[in-house]
């Protein structure tokens, strides 16, 4: 006799989470993400504060209540899947790989369409570097959704969030531009995304931005803003990926899918045309009767009779733009299904900055950043592991705001200030780290100088190295006495030279789009 | 005259036996100076008193007033009052700052409160606000979660809309519901549809249709035959929800109508207050019969629903008049009927509506005009409510109900961040049935005295 009656089985799960945990922009990351020797090096996996990446996303979703299947878009196995699914038991993970082919560069829309007859519901979509603020949870973006989605058929819903000003002196311009926020025009009142500048629109004009006037009837008191960052958070419905389908020259999400997704709502060409994909009348979740009936919900003349548009009373204070939804008049009678067009609404969520911290990690800047706010939110303590303590060195200065992880040897008279030390790294003596990010198995000989660098993955620096501000790739080599100011080193001479090397190329295919 | 007793007489006393200060002070103290020290304690009681009581006299005005109940009178309301403040619960959010009460606020003869933040929410301390409704994992279904969001923003308002919105929710929640093996769904559904009225109720409490509908699905569930195959017993209750909404609520609005627009004659003036869905389909109604007639909409704050109201009537070409309700004074002498909706009827006659519909209902009677409430069966209760303070429901503060685009954004942090200010919006109140001139209902018209007799009967087929 089963005892186990889980009540899930009879409640259908609501949403599907996916993640993207591709390579993103190479020429962002690199030489962070390079290969290391064979093995690649996936951004999804860089730590952030001694946790890999990938964990934030997924401890969010946890929070939120998804039970879902999230799917990691990878083009690589890790051992870390087989220990997130330890670590989430809540979560059923499912890795879906998609490989590359022949270093075409894919774009997050081609694997959705890929995958889109794997997901059969509403589904969150999150980038694997998206590390939210603590007190911003994922329900609040679910539940903009859920509430709209029934009230008035919107079909999406964005977070956005303002960035932190960086550090000028923290980060260099060798290291990459720092990405420019996307102006964008939104609705304050009812949190509806309205427009979203493309690159494809800054290069037809670069110089105004041209917005629909259909736009500004409907929403009068439209904002239009250009410190907002896109957190890459999209709440979707099903339909969404018929329409996506349909769009097959599409290659990114967020440059151009998002965009193109904010402008049924308003521009009716596209809504006819894609109206009756994106929400089909087999919708069953509509509330159509009870809608005509509630007392806070106004009619508003379908979209057919716009030419007595005039006779219409105008929304005098705007109030009715967010209960006007095209529904039939209360005298039909209620049996006529409701062809109501839905508002094909974009919400959205804005994330201020004075409320918390939460950037996305997807070059080398914000990354160093989100280290960085991390150390600020922890004291160091010597660790209680008795291995581990006995490995560093109690003349070693380690300040207060750093991190270092388990078994990382820490010889005598080394400083370590405002920095990130990974597992089992070999410190050696009279080394001065100051505001670095150092990821496992590293070894740093005596005398070394760093400043501001992010090490990858078993790095060795030579003695009495200097190193101000580089990044190097997993397994480089700084040779003994190098001084290197500003510079990304990638390993372009391996055991294994030509080939390597293109390799190296080849897989630089990014999966997830960047600024 | 007597210099300062206490700390002197301590001083003196040196011997080192500070176990007992206080009572030798006293035997040590002459008679004036006991009488001295009487005085300065009682003096501080006082101060602190009176401290506490200019609140406390404020608090009692701004309890009345928003008891909107005309048949209220003063001198219950202050008991009342002070009954309220003895309540032990306080399960408002806004309670958190507030400090404890002071245990001697029973004893006080007049009902002054001693905490002096909690003057404004003292008088329907009892039902508090609606809490933010937290997502229980897993136990919920997705349509009902998204429910009780629609219902916890106001999304959906209004008796007949809230009723028909949990019914087609709960036929989606029959749909995917499986019986377990060993279980028969005529006992197992109802302990599956338990947390999911409870997460609806705890979004916002639940109106009388409410109440009436989900007893109606509990009977129909409990009477569905065991041996029905699953899909087919699904299918047979989907479609009792079908038959309770269509006959009960649509068929009977269009009895409504069509008695209640033999009612209007050209040249009528009606009065209508805030927005009902059944008067609102009358007036339509007349309309389409070619009535000429004219509207005076009455509205009020929060919620301002006379607005959407006044914009269908206008679109569909009838004459209207808005005003607040703070006005209806002045065109009273104008109405020729009063056509109201209602959230629930009771045995007595007394109905349940929004707040400030009493108002209307008495003011409408000391001018002789006819009020009218129009009402289904199905919103009747059976219990006797004789004022609006034991049952009702506070609405949250807040930009929801967008109605000031001006003041919106100011209005939530500007009323919320000021420790001296409470608000509160009470949604309903009680018209007594001695102001109702009749109530059409789809079985008849019925005067207000006689509700216990006939729908009881024909409501419980």
């Amino acid at each position: 006799m089963d005892f186990d009656e889980s009540s899930t089985k009879l409640i259908p799960p609501e949403f599907l989470a996916v993640v993207l945990a591709g390579f993103g922009n190479e020429q962002v990351l690199l030489p962070l993400t390079g290969n290391y020797g064979d093995e690649p090096s996936p951004k999804a996996l860089l730590p952030i504060a001694n946790k890999p990446m990938l964990e934030y996303p997924l401890i969010w979703i946890e929070q939120s209540g998804i039970r879902g299947t999230p799917y990691s878009e990878t083009s690589f196995t890790t051992p870390y899947t087989s220990d997130a699914s330890s670590a989430f038991p809540t979560l059923r993970i499912d890795l879906q790989t998609y490989d590359e082919s022949q270093g075409l560069s894919v774009g997050t829309c081609t694997i959705l369409r890929h995958y889109a007859h794997r997901i059969q519901r509403d589904f969150v979509l999150l980038p694997c570097d998206f590390v939210p603020a603590p007190s911003f949870s994922l329900t609040q973006v679910l539940n903009k959704f859920r509430t709209e989605s029934t009230y008035d058929g919107a079909i999406a819903t964005a977070c956005f969030f303002e960035g932190r000003r960086p550090d000028k002196s923290s980060s260099t311009d060798e290291w990459g531009a720092l990405p420019t926020p996307i102006p964008i025009v939104w609705d304050e009142r009812t949190g509806t995304l309205l427009h979203i500048e493309t690159p494809d629109d800054i290069d037809r004009n670069g110089e105004e931005m041209e917005l629909r006037m259909s736009l500004l009837t409907r929403y009068p008191r439209a904002r239009l803003s250009a410190t907002l960052h896109d957190s890459h958070v999209y709440v979707f419905r099903r339909q969404v990926l018929d329409a996506l389908q349909q769009k097959s020259r599409f290659d990114s999400l967020r440059e151009e899918f998002v965009p193109w997704l904010c402008k049924p709502q308003y521009q009716r060409s596209k809504q006819e045309k894609y109206g009756r994909v994106l929400s089909p009348s087999t919708n069953t979740l509509t509330q159509g009767i009870a809608l005509r009936h509630s007392t806070l919900h106004s009619k508003s003349p379908g979209h057919h009779d716009t030419e007595e548009d005039f006779l219409r009373s105008p929304p005098s204070d705007g109030q009715n733009e967010e209960h006007s939804r095209s529904v039939n008049p209360l005298l039909i009678d209620g049996e006529d299904d409701d062809e109501a067009l839905d508002s094909l609404r974009v919400g959205l969520v804005v994330l201020r900055a004075n409320t918390e911290y939460a950037a996305r990690a997807n070059n080398l800047h914000g990354y160093l950043e989100l280290n960085r706010h991390f150390l600020s939110q922890t004291v160091y303590s010597l660790p209680t592991d008795p291995e581990s303590r006995s490995l560093i060195d109690h003349k070693a200065q380690i300040s207060s705001d750093s991190m270092i992880g388990h078994s990382t040897k820490v010889e005598e008279r080394t400083s370590i200030k405002k920095s990130i030390i990974g597992k089992h790294c070999v410190i050696g003596k009279m080394v001065r780290i100051t505001g670095c990010v150092v990821h496992d198995h590293c070894v740093i000989a005596d005398g070394a100088k760093l400043d501001g660098c992010i090490l990858g993955k078993g790095t060795k620096v030579g003695e009495k190295a200097e190193l101000t501000r580089c990044v190097t790739q997993c397994g480089y080599e700084v040779s003994a006495g190098e001084n290197t100011r500003n510079e990304k080193l990638d390993v372009s001479d391996w055991a294994a030279a030509p080939e390597s090397s293109e390799e190296n190329e080849d897989e630089e295919g990014s999966e997830e789009d960047s600024e | 005259m007597v210099p300062p007793p206490l700390l002197d007489v301590q001083s003196q006393s040196s011997n080192g036996d500070a176990l007992h200060p206080p009572p030798r002070s006293q035997k040590q103290m002459t008679k004036a100076e006991r009488r001295e020290l009487q005085e300065r304690q009682r003096a501080a009681k006082a101060a602190k008193a009176t401290t506490a009581a200019p609140n406390g006299v404020n608090g009692k005005h701004a309890g009345i007033k928003p008891g909107s109940s005309a048949a209220m009178s003063n001198a219950p309301s202050p008991r009342r009052a002070s009954r309220a403040s003895d309540a032990p619960t306080r399960p408002s959010s806004l309670s958190v700052s507030r400090p404890t009460r002071d245990s001697r606020v029973p004893q006080t003869p007049h009902p002054a409160p001693s905490s002096d933040k909690a003057r404004g929410l003292r008088i329907f301390a009892h039902f508090g606000l609606p809490k933010p409704v937290s997502v229980a994992k897993g136990e919920i279904h997705p349509t009902i979660v998204r429910l009780a969001l629609q219902f916890s923003n106001f999304k959906i308002t209004g008796a007949n809309a809230r009723c028909i919105a949990t019914l087609i929710a709960f036929k989606q929640v029959i749909q995917d519901y499986t019986t377990p093996p060993n279980n028969t769904l005529s006992r197992h559904l109802m302990t599956h549809l338990s947390p999911q009225i409870s997460h609806l109720v705890a979004a916002r409490p639940m109106s009388v249709t409410m109440g009436n509908a989900i007893r109606q699905l509990k009977l129909e569930i409990s009477g569905s035959d065991i041996d029905l195959p699953e899909q087919d017993a699904k299918d047979a209750l989907c479609h009792k929800i079908d038959h309770y909404i269509r006959d009960r609520i649509i068929i009977a609005d269009q009895v409504i109508r069509d008695t209640a627009v033999s009612k209007i004659k050209d040249g009528d003036v009606i009065l209508t207050y805030a927005r009902s869905s059944v008067v609102e389909k009358v007036l339509l109604g007349a309309h389409e019969e070619g009535r000429c007639f004219s509207v005076i909409v009455v509205d009020s704050r929060p919620m301002l629903e006379g607005k959407k109201l006044l914009s269908i009537l206008a679109s569909a070409g009838i004459q209207c008049t808005y005003l607040l309700l703070p006005a209806l004074g002045s065109i009273i002498n104008e109405v020729s009927t009063v056509l109201i909706g209602a959230h629930s009827i009771h045995s007595n006659g007394a109905v349940f509506s929004r707040a400030g519909s009493a108002l209307v209902a008495m003011m409408a009677k000391q001018h002789s005009v006819p009020v009218v409430v129009c009402c289904e069966t199905y919103k009747f209760s059976e219990g006797v409510q004789l004022d609006s303070f034991t049952k009702n429901e506070l609405a949250p503060i807040g930009s929801m109900f967008s109605s000031d685009r001006h003041a919106r954004s100011q209005d939530a942090s500007a009323f919320q961040n000021q420790p001296n200010l409470e608000v509160l919006n009470p949604l309903y109140d009680l018209t007594p049935p001695s102001c109702i001139t009749a109530v059409v209902t789809e079985v008849g018209v019925i005067p207000p005295n006689s509700m216990s007799s006939i729908p009881l009967a024909l409501g419980r087929f």
